[in-house]
């Protein structure tokens, strides 16, 4: 194992800013120039260090859409702690046990973020910016590759998700991967709406910083227009999203009057979106190209990426594997299959993570083997084109976020009047996939379905309730998956 | 405007999940969590089954605050009536 400066994944992004790097705050119009952005960097490694954090201690950063939880995150990573990254919104409900999880000795938040979850489990608050540090002040802190350089969370929206176990390594080759794929020039600038703490939203920050590019973070896309506005007068040349974000684009925004002529490419994970849909999208801005991806937390972002210029011929596919990485099409047994079968996806190479932290049975059900399980089928074509048929039967996927049909039934089964629940995914046009809900009750079947939609936290789209009087089971007596599915 | 401003802050509560005194005229996505992207779609669909009305996309984007919201609420209301008129 070879340790040295050079390895640690913040100090080589650092070494690579130009005059390109900047971070905007779209919201406030603050920007930060690139050496701003180094000295920030730079200031935030050398404050979490004068904190009394030592290597290898995990920080909890809660990530919003503005630059300053990226400068923590990064800072934290070039100082040699483990950043451990959350979503703001979510840490009021799930901060506690994520910080149990994760047995953070520091928590960090922006200005003006309450956390008083944080105060009462007595770790260490650190809020708000640090002064700027000249880039000479602190060297990187040494590492390896295989070193943990940051746990991210898996994309479980309530419950506690799982924190991947992503190294230096695995963030250099996943990003490097992703400029040559994209063909990522020295100026580009992304237009981010999705935090850095969901890997998607992490890749797209990660590649532009390294190509000396620059991130532009905007919090108002419950305002589409807005976003839209800024892409132009930032000179935004990338736009990221989820299939949701594209549909709201679609429906939602005044994208057939405000061009985004600037923009040199749309890029879209998290889940399927509909062939028409990028069809649209791609009329609206002839001159950018449409990249179609898939990836997983545990790969550490990316893949596979339909090439633009085959949209045409492979509609409806996630495209060929990064050029590092090998999948393969597995049975149940864990045959490899034909092109043209459909089995689970797995993949191999320098961007899969090592697992979960602390939690080695997980680990070994993912990774084990050598290859990681991803929980995807799909087929692949003759010319090597994965296109996925559907996720294992254990998850649905509301607005790009994974939740499992075990946590849903959970929750519902516990509402009084409800004696049992089996929930399944349904196709849903804005949030992807939405509940499908089944309920043996014990109430009224008016009263209950009432209950039950109240009770369903706000971020679940739930397209139906229905009472039945009894739930499909298998000969096990588990929930009959795909009977159930056939029901919504 | 204040069973307007009521049905307004009943459609906040029950789309986010929060408690309707938490709403005030001035209370922006910023105050609250749910209120994201996609909170925006489906704050709009339970006001528009409220109130009977329906909102454009230059509806969606004015509706930056309550009082905002309370706004175009009224003017689309006042459209009806003038319709049924």
């Amino acid at each position: 194992m070879r340790v040295s400066s050079g390895s640690n994944f913040a100090g080589r992004l650092l070494r690579r800013l130009g005059e390109n790097s900047h971070l905007v705050d779209a919201a406030t119009g603050q920007t930060l120039s690139g050496e701003e952005v180094s000295g920030l960097i730079i200031g935030f490694a050398t404050g979490f260090l004068s904190a009394g954090l030592q290597t290898g201690d995990r920080v909890l950063i809660s990530c919003g859409l503005s630059p300053a939880s990226t400068l923590a995150y990064l800072g934290a990573m070039y100082a040699g702690l483990v950043p451990v990254l959350a979503d703001e919104r979510t840490l009021a409900t799930s901060g506690d046990t994520l910080l149990t999880r994760a047995r953070a000795k520091a928590v960090w938040v922006d200005k003006g973020v309450r956390c008083d979850w944080a105060r009462k489990n007595g770790v260490a608050q650190i809020e708000g910016s640090f002064d700027p540090r000249p880039a000479d002040s602190l060297r990187p802190a040494p590492c390896a590759e295989e070193d943990l350089a940051v746990l991210m969370p898996t994309s479980g929206s309530t419950g506690v998700p799982r924190l991947v176990m992503v190294s230096h390594g695995n963030l250099s080759a996943n990003t490097e991967a992703i400029v040559r794929n994209q063909r990522l020039g020295t100026d580009e600038k992304a237009m981010l709406i999705m935090p850095v703490s969901y890997c998607f939203g992490a890749s797209v920050m990660h590649s532009h910083l390294y190509q000396g590019g620059g991130v532009v973070f905007d919090s108002r896309f419950m305002f589409p227009d807005k976003v839209l506005h800024a892409i132009n007068r930032y000179g935004c040349t990338t736009f990221a999203g989820v299939p949701a974000v594209y549909n709201i684009l679609l429906r939602r925004s005044n994208i057939r009057s405000i061009p985004v002529l600037g923009l040199r490419r749309f890029l879209q994970a998290g889940g399927a979106l509909a062939p028409e849909g990028v069809k649209e999208i791609s009329d609206f801005a002839p001159t950018a190209e449409f990249f179609v991806m898939y990836g997983q937390t545990e790969a550490t972002a990316r893949i596979s990426s339909l090439p633009p210029d085959r949209l045409g011929q492979k509609l409806g596919s996630v495209g060929l594997p990064m050029d590092n990485l090998v999948i393969r099409i597995v049975d149940d047994e864990g045959r490899e299959l034909a092109a043209g079968q459909t089995g689970e996806v797995q993949v191999r190479g320098p961007s899969v993570c090592s697992g979960y932290f602390d939690d080695p049975e997980a680990t070994e059900r993912k990774f084990g083997g050598g290859w990681l399980k991803t929980g995807d089928f799909a087929c692949r074509d003759e010319d090597g084109y994965l296109w996925i048929k559907g996720r294992t039967s254990e998850f649905i996927k509301m607005r790009g976020v994974r939740v499992s049909f075990g946590e849903v039934e959970g929750k519902v089964a516990a509402i009084p009047g409800v004696c049992e629940c089996a929930a399944t995914a349904t196709q849903h046009p804005e949030a992807g996939e939405a509940l499908a809900l089944f309920i043996v009750a014990d109430d009224a079947a008016n009263i209950v379905v009432e209950k039950v939609r109240r009770a369903l936290p706000a971020q679940w789209t739930c397209a139906s309730v229905r009472v039945v009087p009894e739930l499909p089971k298998t000969e096990n007596g588990k929930i009959a998956r795909s009977q159930l599915r056939m029901m919504a | 405007m204040e069973e307007l401003l009521a049905k307004v802050k009943a459609a906040f509560s029950s789309t986010f999940d929060i408690d309707s005194q938490a709403i005030t005229l001035e209370s922006t996505p910023s105050d609250i969590p749910a209120w994201d992207s996609m909170g925006h779609v489906e704050l709009a669909s339970s006001l528009e089954s409220a109130f009977e009305v329906s909102f454009d996309v230059d509806d969606l984007m004015a509706m930056e605050n309550v009082q905002e919201i309370c706004r175009v609420v009224q003017s689309k209301l006042a459209k009806v009536q003038g319709a049924c008129v």
